[in-house]
């Protein structure tokens, strides 16, 4: 068992990241400052937000509030590990297709939530999207168009799943 | 500060007893951090990757839900859903998924909090919490555990690891409500756990406590004299009793008034809600969503 | 109409947004950069005894500190110069900044903002809005008279503006009425909430600046910097990143000018990101709590015959740009009714709280649901059906309205009606714990100045440099659409260079709804320069007249011989070797609509609304009746905002507005101890409706010509949705309890009350 951890290495998107940061360290600062991956935003400070949602081991938490040392082993996902090269995710594509993008600032965050509850129920009821995504808060929109980008993109996944 | 991850649970104890605290989801301790509540503690020993931690284990008479079981698998554990509904109502009240799949039971109980939405199910229900050092292991009541807002009676070496609870009797139901004002991300304004156990069509058994309502969760006493009455007469008992024994503060959140009136309103639906499900009938978890308690679904 | 049957808006600045490579402020970094924090007053009224940085200063790895002895003397504000950059002398809100440390990360400068020490002979604070003008309060400013005052601005006190409404004889009105109704509703602060918190990056090259900043306005901010720091406009650049909302909360100039000066000190670039609870408690955009106090007399048959009104804003510690509230707010009270007789008289006052500004239609919500509350206890007076209530007193084409102005062809009643057909209102049956609510509201278009300059280029591709600012509405967005359609080019052929003040030409940004009212006028002017061009050159290599060309699907035709034609991008290149083709536009002046019948003081220019936009909201509300937690099930929405460009984008703004109405209606208060700091400063306790809270949210536009509109007949549309929802939940939760609930936000607990009143009355 170890003290003072100062060199950690973090796998965020399937790329391994070598870091030295002081263990009091959020994973979103470290996220956005060492990685330089600056798509999670920080929009409070207490998990309140949503902006700073990543996935860890596919699970969605709050990055503002988990300290980096703590993802040490597990796969990180940030927003910009959704889409396929050049080839947007079909979240991606859909919330831009029905207008759930306005200023964007949540977009990024809405998004892991998003992924992380397909990823758990590829078959959500509006019920179960609007709960998943309740820790998401949005200004811009009211919602409904992204949630019907979220009602979309099942739709269109579980078409190709059974093709 | 120091961090190590323990990779079993004498790791954790040991590092507990040099002085270690424990983090399994980090919510309330990075938060409190950040929000200048208080600062990191200057070694933490990470305790979210140990699997003694996170097992449901159903015994003879006793059902062991481990610390670090996560809201996440409260909310649907068949077990906790079909047996200990009112802890699965409350764990999927939590925050939001991100918090519920990183909070976890073992952190809720110990944060000590009066506004703890775990707590009040705990209570109704019997639960001990297990707490372990390096040189013994122990039981205590929750009554005992909690000792004030944000306080407990652990001594600083000794880590909860489980929350026992005895299993549940035939034709018993339990159910947590809360008032919310909005649907998700909230925080109890008030809220009550209610466990009945019926005899046909009276009550033979009913416990209550709340949230958010005195220092620590309250259970709610003298309901003995409802046993005999009809499901109806037991809530509206049991709303009059909870309102009479609050002694709710006011805040922000809401006037101790408003609190009074609505921790009533909370225990009487807690009561119907259980009672329903002790007769049978399957209501959806979290009941708030189900039935439209709280936050009007 | 489903989302999805709407026609494609191809977002520019989509991709970046939802890949995360997008830049926001705070998401940059430039070389040798410092660290930027504030220390605060830290307490709501005092003198200040002593202020020592010295400590702080020696802090190692801190690079500087500044205060008002660092910065030039200068006062500022619009209509009274109030305020200063740092606090001099006296602090007047806890939120307002006493010093600026830039150090080598974000831990050292706190630590130095600790370090600074500050003394203080406390003064008495203000806070009570009806004791403030009082004679004998306590004055925020002892001496108003003393600062440069700008307009129409008529004060005393405690008293920033004094404005008021008068027409006919209210007096007598009154005394001769049927039916005389007088209701009281106090609303309280709340907050516009990005989710972006601002951030602000300053770097200085020799005498030049340039500043990174979240602003909506950056001509503002760069105004704000030269004022302040005394700098020629040339010397300061403005450059916007993408904006993370903004909601009128990132309007006028904020921070830029403390970061500039900091740069300046520490000799190094400097970046201000700010937490979410400064973002709650230190910037001067609140939306302005207000006692509302309305009188309106009715005729036997259940017309408007007079209305009374007293108004108190709270306006805060300084004058933000909110010198037209009162004129504003005394309209919104006023109403969009047909009423012969009225005097509103209204006041925005100073205390110590956090000053108010522009946040979404400012003044609107609060004064809408405060007179649409009282329209429905009107209705009820006289046992009217609310709905038919309206139909009988609103304003329609060619009516009259509260300060005389004329309406031209306005919408209405075509919103009122269609919003009740939308909702079944009188048709649909309800269970017991729902009702429907009705709410109508209105809110003008702005004429602004604004420029647009335009380059095509050899490849035929179009940019188009705009001082517009995009915060998330997609109105910038849809300039692209506009210099298309005029050029014959698809959108995607138009670039936009934008959110830099060195660049563009000026205008009013992202303010006011003013987006496509103002830059797209500049637009439509600067592409019909380019587009005059394409078709000279077209008629000379076509042998037609230029009158004769048309300019459609990327090529140049002679009208009714579509034979002779000619690719654009042919026109482009040979330009590109001659002439080229550049463009530019300014708006043209509007003249506002003439009042008649109506004497103003406090003239800020509310007193006629120019190509006014017309709401009618109704929500459907369930309501817990044994705990008052309301629930919006529904909200119809119909808007006259003109022609709709955008549709996309505009039931996004439809949609968007009256979610922030809802939390506005329901859970968004901001509230304040007795020294008049904030307790609720955090997104737990401050709370914004989650989408599991969201309602079904139907929305039609009324789409009619409007004389003084802009392109193509479009009208503003940011903020009109925000202004009548509140006052349909309210509606609804009256119809349920069987009386209004007299204070914003409507929370549970304050339904809960009203009902207990009722039981006991």
């Amino acid at each position: 068992m170890s003290t003072d951890i100062n060199a950690i290495e973090l796998t965020v998107n399937g790329v391994p990241y070598p870091v030295a940061i002081d263990t009091s360290r959020n994973l979103s600062g470290v996220l956005r400052n060492e990685i330089g991956l600056t798509g999670t935003k920080e929009g409070c400070d207490d998990c309140e937000c949503g902006a700073c949602m990543v996935l860890l081991d596919g699970q969605p938490i709050n990055s503002c509030s988990y300290l980096a040392v703590q993802a040490q082993g597990r796969e990180i996902t940030t927003v910009e590990g959704l889409a396929d090269g050049d080839e947007l995710h079909p979240l991606q594509r859909n919330i831009l297709a029905t207008g759930g993008v306005q200023c964007g600032f949540c977009t990024p965050g809405m998004l892991m939530s998003a992924q992380a509850l397909l990823d758990r129920n590829p078959d959500p009821s509006l019920e179960d999207i609007k709960i998943g995504l309740s820790g998401n808060l949005c200004r811009c929109t009211g919602y409904a168009r992204i949630l019907a980008a979220v009602d979309a993109t099942a739709v269109e996944l579980r078409g190709t799943s059974d093709s | 500060m120091s961090f190590a991850v323990a990779t079993s649970l004498d790791d954790a104890l040991a590092a507990m007893a040099a002085g270690a605290r424990p983090i399994a989801g980090g919510t309330d301790l990075v938060v409190g951090s950040r929000q200048g509540k208080g600062a990191l503690p200057d070694a933490i020993i990470a305790i979210d990757r140990l699997p003694e931690l996170a097992a449901i284990e159903v015994g003879d008479d006793v059902t062991r839900i481990g610390a670090g079981v996560t809201h996440a698998t409260l909310m649907t554990d068949a077990t906790v859903v079909d047996q200990f509904s009112s802890i699965a109502d409350a764990a999927a009240l939590v925050g939001s998924p991100a918090t519920r799949n990183v909070g976890t039971l073992g952190g809720n109980v110990m944060n000590g909090s009066p506004a703890m939405d775990t707590g009040a199910p705990l209570v109704v229900l019997g639960a001990e919490a297990e707490l372990r050092s390096v040189d013994a292991t122990r039981s205590v009541s929750l009554d005992e555990l909690w000792t004030g807002p944000g306080s407990t009676s652990a001594n600083a070496d000794e880590l909860c690891t489980a929350l026992l609870i005895p299993n549940r009797p035939a034709a018993s139901g339990s159910a947590y409500v809360r008032l919310e004002y909005r649907r998700a991300m909230e925080i109890a304004v008030v809220g009550a756990a209610a466990a009945v156990t019926l005899d046909g069509d009276t009550v033979s058994t009913v416990r209550v406590a709340l949230t958010a309502v005195a220092p620590t969760i309250l259970e709610v006493t003298g309901l003995d004299a409802v046993v005999g009455s009809t499901i109806d007469d037991a809530a509206v008992a049991a709303a009059t009793a909870a309102s009479e024994q609050a002694t709710p503060i006011s805040d922000l959140r809401a006037s101790d008034a408003y609190r009074r009136h609505t921790i009533g309103v909370m225990a009487r639906r807690a009561v119907d809600a259980a009672a329903r499900r002790a007769m049978g009938e399957t209501i959806a978890v979290p009941v708030n969503r189900a039935l439209g308690v709280g936050a009007v679904a | 109409m489903a989302i999805t049957d709407l026609p494609t808006f191809v977002r520019a600045d989509g991709p970046d947004k939802v890949t995360g490579s997008g830049r926001y402020t705070a998401d940059m970094t430039l070389t040798g950069m410092l660290a930027a924090k504030f220390r605060y007053a830290g307490v709501s009224h005092a003198r200040i005894t002593k202020l020592d940085v010295s400590a702080a200063k020696a802090i190692p790895g801190v690079f500087a500190v500044i205060t008002a002895d660092d910065v030039p003397d200068v006062r500022y504000s619009y209509g009274i110069a109030d305020r200063t950059l740092f606090a001099k002398g006296v602090v007047r809100y806890d939120g307002e900044v006493l010093a600026a440390v830039a150090a080598i990360s974000p831990e050292v400068a706190q630590r130095a903002v600790d370090a600074i020490v500050v003394e203080y002979d406390e003064l008495p604070i203000v806070t009570d809005l009806e004791a403030a003008v009082a004679d004998d309060s306590p004055l925020v400013h002892d001496d108003l008279d003393g600062y440069a005052i700008t307009g129409d601005t008529p004060h005393h006190g405690n008293v920033g503006t004094h404005s008021s409404i008068e027409m006919g004889d209210p007096d007598a009105a009154m005394a001769a009425a049927h039916t005389v109704v007088s209701s009281r509703f106090v609303a309280d602060a709340s907050h516009a909430v990005p989710i972006e918190p601002r951030a602000v990056i300053a770097q200085w090259e020799g005498d030049k600046v340039t500043i990174w900043t979240s602003t909506q306005v950056p001509f503002d901010a760069r105004n704000g910097v030269c004022e302040t720091l005394e700098m020629p406009t040339t010397k300061v650049r403005v450059i916007v990143p993408h904006v993370g909302g903004g909601f009128g909360g990132k309007c006028g100039p904020h921070y830029e000018p403390h970061i500039a000066a900091l740069a300046r000190a520490a000799k190094r670039p400097c970046k201000l990101v700010f937490s979410r609870w400064e973002e709650f408690t230190a910037p001067d955009r609140r939306r302005e709590g207000m006692i509302v106090d309305v009188t309106t007399g009715l005729d036997a048959e259940g017309n408007i015959v007079a209305r009374t009104g007293e108004l108190l804003l709270d306006n805060g510690a300084y004058m933000a740009d909110s010198s037209f509230f009162a004129q504003a707010a005394a309209m919104h009270v006023a109403g969009p009714y047909t009423i012969p007789n009225v005097r509103i008289d209204a006041q925005l006052v100073y205390t110590n709280h956090q000053p108010s500004g522009s946040v979404r239609a400012p003044t609107a919500p609060q004064g809408c649901w405060a007179v649409e509350s009282h329209t429905d206890e009107l209705a009820a007076a006289i046992g009217m059906d609310p709905l038919d209530f309206r139909r009988r007193n609103i304003v329609r084409t060619g009516d009259v309205g509260p300060t005389g102005q004329t309406y031209e062809e306005i919408g209405l009643d075509r919103c009122l009606d269609m919003a009740a057909e939308s909702a079944g209102w009188g048709t649909t049956e309800l269970p017991d714990d729902e009702a429907f609510g009705i709410s109508i509201g209105w809110w003008p278009s702005f004429h602004m100045p604004a420029g647009a300059y335009m380059k095509m280029h050899a490849d035929g591709k179009v940019q188009v440099i705009t001082g517009a600012n995009e915060c998330g509405t997609g109105s910038v967005m849809t300039l692209r659409m506009l210099a298309a359609d005029e050029l014959g080019l698809d959108q995607t052929d138009v670039e936009l260079v934008y959110q830099d003040t060195a660049a563009a030409p000026d205008g009013p940004g992202a303010s006011g709804s003013m987006t496509l009212f103002n830059h797209g006028r500049a637009v439509e002017k600067a592409a019909k320069e380019i587009a005059g061009q394409l078709r000279e050159l077209a008629a000379t290599k076509l042998e037609a007249s230029a009158a004769d060309i048309v300019l459609a699907d990327g090529a140049a035709s002679v009208a009714g011989t579509p034979t002779k034609s000619v690719p654009i991008v042919e026109l482009a290149e040979a330009a590109a070797e001659g002439e080229l083709l550049l463009g530019s536009g300014s708006t043209d002046e509007l003249e506002w609509p003439e009042i008649k019948g109506s004497s103003c003081l406090g003239e800020q220019g509310f007193s006629s609304f120019m190509a006014p936009q017309f709401i009618c909201h109704v929500a459907r509300v369930r309501l817990d009746k044994d705990t008052g937690v309301a629930r919006v099930l529904e909200v119809h929405a119909v808007h006259d905002s003109g022609t709709i460009l955008n549709p996309v984008a505009a039931h996004g703004q439809v949609e968007g507005g009256i979610l922030m109405g809802i939390g506005q209606a329901l859970t968004e208060g901001t509230q304040y101890d007795e020294t008049g700091s904030q307790r609720n400063a955090a997104l737990l306790e401050y709370k914004l409706q989650t989408i599991a809270d969201a309602p079904e949210i139907h929305t039609q536009f009324v789409e009619i010509h409007t004389p003084n509109a802009g392109p193509k007949g479009a009208k503003g549309l940011a903020e009109a949705p925000n202004v009548p929802t509140a006052g349909a939940i309210s509606n609804a939760i009256a119809a349920l309890i069987g009386r209004p609930v007299r204070q914003l936000p409507m929370t549970a607990e304050r339904v809960w009350s009203t009902i207990a009143e009722e039981v006991t009355a």
